[in-house]
């Protein structure tokens, strides 16, 4: 046992560093998304920026992805969201081989899933876009894996970390608070199973528990006990966390709603109506069909269930997921469902392999299931990123496997490069609500002015006493309807002080650097 | 004397013949006397003794104003005297007069006759009568023992010195410091202030998440199973004592007797004492007056300040005859088999074990609100902080009953500082510095919630001042600490025993603060308060307060005491109770440190089963 997990520190370390060369090629390629941009915009400002800094640090979301790119922006600020994400995948890999190894010796199992981790596209993307969806993969894996753990061992241990982990889950990525609600009707499902009843069917169980006084009580204590293990921090956490946005900020949401606080506003705005503005449709983003395209992105997730056929509860812990999957479609159907949507199916899949695969008789026939599945799953894999909604996601396929340089970011950059250039004493107006991406590639940001900085106001009334460049966003810019500082910006500000006269310095296609005379 | 009292027992009906030679040759083996034995063992109540007595024409007389000569009195020991209830008092018309519960005990009457050369002159007197005299008479030395002998041996670990020069040259030197600071630079000084507690705060309670997990962990872990118990042979146990320290509890003594009754151990391996305050005549007659037989000896602990209960049992560890001892509350209900288990585990952890400590919770847990808060705090502290620590190898602050130790090693560590008003928890951590280890038994003692918030803050206070008392005790040479029990274990100590204390000091003070803040708007607490500070306390204080419901909703979680868990929410206000109370201990700590705040126990309205274990 110690020796294997000698080999598989060595496994992890060496899949660590291949993740960090793939990301780092990557990233020499051109391939940038928008929650690394953004990150990296807010870690600078961290470290370098003047003004309101701990507002940032505290309000820019998810905030645990953001704090684990800050955590290696020492190293270097512009690789710091991809070796987060590399080391965090490859963290991800560690984990679930050390919960197959405590259950089969069979090498074979610890063999597929490195291939998955080295080759599956959704991995990689995972390992080396610089996006979050390894803490989000991470914390699903370990919640369920606790959750598990807690119906066979009734332990306050598994089910507090699968609170926690839920917490960490729902910082990571706000969206799953949702998946809350579909474990309602399970706890109380778990509940009367573990009732100390004669009878096995849970329907008998349940009229049973309901038409006894004592068993009622103790069913509607042990369900309301176990809402509260489960829930509590995460309701809490979010509330307090609410709290806190209301108090810096002045609104409740400010956190999922503000560009300044999150990417995810503007770009899944943006991708939406990139996406709507093709004549085709898009039929599998429509609800049932949803998962139906999950069981073909992780066929495995059928195996799962299949041996986990004998424990309903279990089964309907699996099902939890698909139910949150829908109901985000539903919930959100402006916004199409990423990469790590699917992704938390594959990782519940292996999890429930995990768990189970050492108790089937017929260990032949299920090692060449399994085997077929992984070799689909890489195929349908690259499908699923190459047809994606997102754009980014699409960049990353091509990028894997055209590795040719991308302009993806030659706008940002070009303009970038120009306001570097400038003199170190000049003062540039950025509305970073869209030009962070301007802002992640400049050096010194102490030269710019943003809106996280309390001058940010007096320099937009009256630009000519606070800064000597205004960044503005041109009328291609696809976000430009979300800045201040675009194309009517500068009618306006010259009709309230006629003096004001603006010098068009620098241009790409997005942007317009104007210097104030 | 035609009739021995043995045979004047029997004939009345009240011990059985064979019972009979079970007391002689239980008294051959461990020379108490046959009566003693009777009385203290089960055999016979004591009306029924007294009844028997007065029919034989032996009336009881009262003794406690019999005068004395010192030269007689030097001449036998408490010990032997205590062991045959019998006290020679003087010499009068050249006989000795002697106290004596059994008049045909010709042992004593011979040793009468040799160590005086004169015949003894009896005056027969109530058992309980003789003990009070023959401790109050005899025990000085015994009870200076209780009081000094660790002061003597080892006088950094006593806490008869509250302060020491150079924590207070501390004290005053932070105290001093700051208040310059806050001349110098008020508000610059107080957002330090500000951010330092609140750090301290979070730190605090996340070290308390953690051990709270670590704890949870072992949550199925037996130390020792049913099966283990069930293989265990009766007639190979060792004599275990049990210490009953008592103080005005004549209510709990029929209650007592119940409890000990159903305690699954071989009877006459049994070493069960009552230890009484010499002026606690309550206690005394309530068990003068029980019409069962009663399964404890009583100690009658002679007056000497400072009158605490570690000073009790110290001297009832005088004459102790156990392999292993343990102490319980008069009104504990121990699990049936724990002493069973105790003996298992100890059979089979590394000789560095010397204690075991049980879980503690309650019985009357759903009586009041005070008594669910109480169970509340109880369960995530002996089910997950202190198995954490274990788990951590981390000093345990024992529980104040139900802690088990061998008895040569308990001596050897100078038994319990009677100067410190919590001794078990310093005991816990003295252990730890000499090398030993402390480890926690999944059984438990159901002990009486405090249900009256006056009683509750007048214990808790003696708690916290004895935290305080421990702490400083120890933190007197911090390097010494560090080198007794290590860096983790000073890093636990700090958080565990010093940090308990400060939290309920400064939780008033912040939460004021806060409200305050909120209610009134104050402008002048906002610039105390800058945005980040503010950002910073107001996560501590909903982080803080969450986790730490959370870990109380875990604990009784585990105990399955479902409808308790919602009453977690309602901690923060109990933690203000805990804050008046710490303002008492820290009151008393500077005015009357080794004052003892007596709990009044008894007040539960709620009948305590017995917890048998199958």
């Amino acid at each position: 046992m110690r020796n294997r997990r000698t080999y598989l520190i060595l496994i992890t370390v060496f899949i660590a560093v291949y993740y960090l060369f793939l990301g780092i090629y990557l990233n020499r390629l051109g391939y940038y998304n928008h929650e690394s941009l953004f990150f990296i915009e807010k870690s600078k400002i961290l470290f370098e920026g003047l003004g309101n800094r701990l507002k940032v640090m505290g309000l820019t979301t998810p905030v645990l992805p953001f704090y684990g790119t800050v955590f290696f922006s020492w190293i270097n600020p512009q690789l710091a969201p991809v070796i987060a994400s590399a080391l965090g995948t490859a963290l991800l890999f560690y984990v679930m081989c050390t919960t197959l190894i405590k259950r089969t010796n069979d090498d074979f199992y610890l063999l597929l899933l490195i291939v998955l981790f080295l080759f599956h596209p959704g991995i990689l993307y995972s390992a080396c876009s610089g996006k979050s969806i390894y803490m989000v993969l991470l914390f699903f894996y370990l919640f369920f894996f606790h959750i598990i753990r807690f119906y066979s061992s009734n332990t306050t241990f598994h089910i507090s970390i699968a609170s926690i982990c839920l917490v960490i889950l729902v910082f990571c990525d706000y969206k799953f608070i949702w998946l809350t609600l579909f474990f309602i009707p399970l706890v109380l499902f778990i509940a009367t199973q573990s009732l100390n009843l004669g009878e096995k069917e849970t329907i008998f169980r349940l009229y049973q528990s309901f038409n006894s006084p004592a068993l009622r009580r103790k069913l509607v204590n042990k369900t309301f006990a176990i809402y509260i293990i489960l829930f509590i921090l995460p309701l809490a956490s979010i509330l307090i966390y609410k709290m806190l946005n209301l108090t810096h900020a002045n609104d409740f949401n400010y956190f999922i709603e503000s560009p300044y606080a999150t990417w995810s506003v503007l770009s899944d705005k943006v991708n939406f109506e990139q996406a709507t503005s093709f004549a085709h449709y898009h039929s599998s983003q429509i609800s049932p069909i949803v998962t139906a395209s999950i069981a073909l992105f992780c066929p495995m997730i059928l195996l799962a269930i299949y041996l986990f056929r004998k424990s309903s509860y279990q089964i309907l812990t699996i099902a939890a997921p698909f139910a949150f999957v829908e109901f985000l479609q539903i919930k959100y159907d402006k916004i199409f469902l990423s990469q790590e949507y699917f992704l938390i199916f594959l990782v519940l899949a292996m999890l429930c392999v995990t768990l189970k695969v050492h108790e089937s008789r017929k260990q032949l026939g299920m090692k060449i299931i399994l085997s077929f599945l992984v070799l689909f799953q890489l195929v349908t894999g690259y499908f699923f990123l190459k047809k994606s909604f997102l754009t980014e996601e699409q960049d990353f396929v091509k990028v894997l496997f055209n590795p040719i340089p991308v302009d993806q970011q030659a706008d940002n950059m070009d303009m970038a490069d120009y306001i570097n250039s400038l003199p170190t004493n000049a003062q540039i107006m950025v509305d970073d609500a869209i030009a962070y991406q301007v802002v992640a590639f400049t050096h010194h940001i102490q030269r710019l002015t943003m809106p996280y900085q309390e001058s940010y106001l007096s320099s937009s009334e009256a630009p000519e006493h606070y800064v000597n460049y205004i960044l503005v966003a041109t009328d291609q810019n696809i976000l430009t309807g979300y800045t201040q500082l675009n194309s009517r910006y500068l009618p306006a500000i010259k009709k309230s002080d006629g003096r004001l006269s603006l010098q068009k310095v620098y241009e790409t296609g997005d942007w317009v650097l104007y210097k104030v005379l | 004397m035609k009739i021995s009292i043995p045979e004047l027992l029997v004939n009345d009906g009240f011990i059985t013949p064979g019972n009979r030679e079970k007391i002689e040759n239980f008294s051959a083996r461990t020379e108490l006397s046959f009566i003693k034995i009777a009385l203290n063992y089960g055999y016979i109540s004591r009306k029924n003794y007294e009844r028997s007595m007065s029919n034989a024409g032996f009336d009881f007389k009262p003794v406690r104003e019999e005068t004395f000569d010192k030269e007689v009195l030097d001449k036998v020991e408490l010990s032997f005297a205590d062991a045959h209830l019998a006290l020679p008092l003087r010499i009068e018309k050249k006989k000795v007069v002697t106290l004596m519960a059994d008049p045909s005990d010709q042992l004593f009457l011979d040793f009468i006759r040799m160590t005086y050369n004169m015949e003894a002159e009896v005056i027969v007197a109530d058992d309980l009568d003789i003990t009070w005299m023959t401790h109050r008479l005899l025990g000085e030395d015994y009870v200076k023992s209780a009081v000094f002998e660790l002061l003597n041996h080892d006088a950094e670990s006593s806490a008869l010195t509250t302060f020491s020069t150079g924590q207070l040259v501390f004290i005053f030197l932070i105290i001093g410091g700051l208040a310059a600071g806050l001349v110098l630079n008020f508000k610059n000084v107080t957002i330090i202030v500000n951010v330092a507690m609140s750090l301290f705060f979070l730190i605090a309670i996340i070290f308390k998440l953690f051990l709270s997990l670590v704890g949870s962990r072992f949550e199925l872990y037996q130390a020792v199973g049913r099966e283990e118990v069930r293989n265990v042979k009766d007639d190979e146990m060792p004599v275990y004592t049990i210490l009953l320290p008592v103080y005005k509890e004549d209510k709990l003594i029929k209650k007592l007797i119940w409890n000990l009754q159903s305690i699954d151990y071989p009877r006459e391996q049994l070493d069960i004492k009552l230890l009484i305050e010499e002026d606690d005549d309550q206690t005394l007659n309530a068990v003068r007056g029980l019409d069962f037989p009663a399964i404890f000896e009583v100690i009658v602990v002679p007056f000497h300040m400072p009158k605490t209960k570690p000073k009790a049992c110290n001297y009832g560890l005088h004459f102790a005859r156990g392999k292993y001892l343990t102490i319980y509350d008069a009104e504990d209900i121990p699990d049936t088999d724990q002493l069973k288990k105790v003996v298992t585990l100890f059979d089979k952890l590394p000789d560095n074990y010397i204690c075991v400590q049980s879980a503690l919770n309650y019985f009357n847990r759903n009586e009041n609100f005070l008594t669910r808060m109480f169970t509340l705090e109880y369960s995530y502290w002996f089910d997950y902080m202190l198995p954490g620590l274990d788990t951590l190898d981390i000093p345990i602050p024992l529980g104040g009953t139900s802690n088990h130790f061998k008895m040569d090693s308990l001596i050897e560590l100078g038994a319990w500082d009677p100067f410190n008003v919590t001794e078990d928890a310093d005991l816990g951590v003295r252990a730890y510095a000499k090398g030993y280890k402390v480890a926690i038994v999944n059984s438990t003692t159901y002990e009486e919630a405090n249900n009256e918030p006056f009683n509750w803050i007048r214990q808790r206070s003696r708690w916290i001042k004895g935290y305080m008392q421990t702490y400083l005790v120890h933190m007197r040479s911090p390097i010494k600490l560090i080198k007794k029990i290590g860096f983790r274990g000073f890093i636990g100590f700090n958080f565990f025993v010093g940090a308990t204390p400060i939290t309920f000091l400064v939780y008033p003070v912040l939460l004021f603060i806060f409200l305050a803040y909120v209610v009134f708007n104050l402008a002048a607490i906002k610039t105390l308060f800058p945005d980040w500070v503010l950002f910073m306390s107001i996560f501590n204080l909903m982080v803080g307060n969450i986790l730490m419901i959370y870990v109380n909703m875990m604990a009784v979680f585990k105990r399955r005491f479902y409808e308790l868990i919602l009453f977690s929410i309602a901690n923060p206000v109990y933690w203000l109770m805990h804050s008046a109370a710490a303002y008492m201990g820290l009151y008393q700590l500077i005015v009357k440190p080794f004052y003892w705040e007596k709990t009044t126990h008894g007040l539960s309205k709620f009948n305590s089963a017995t917890n048998v274990i199958n």
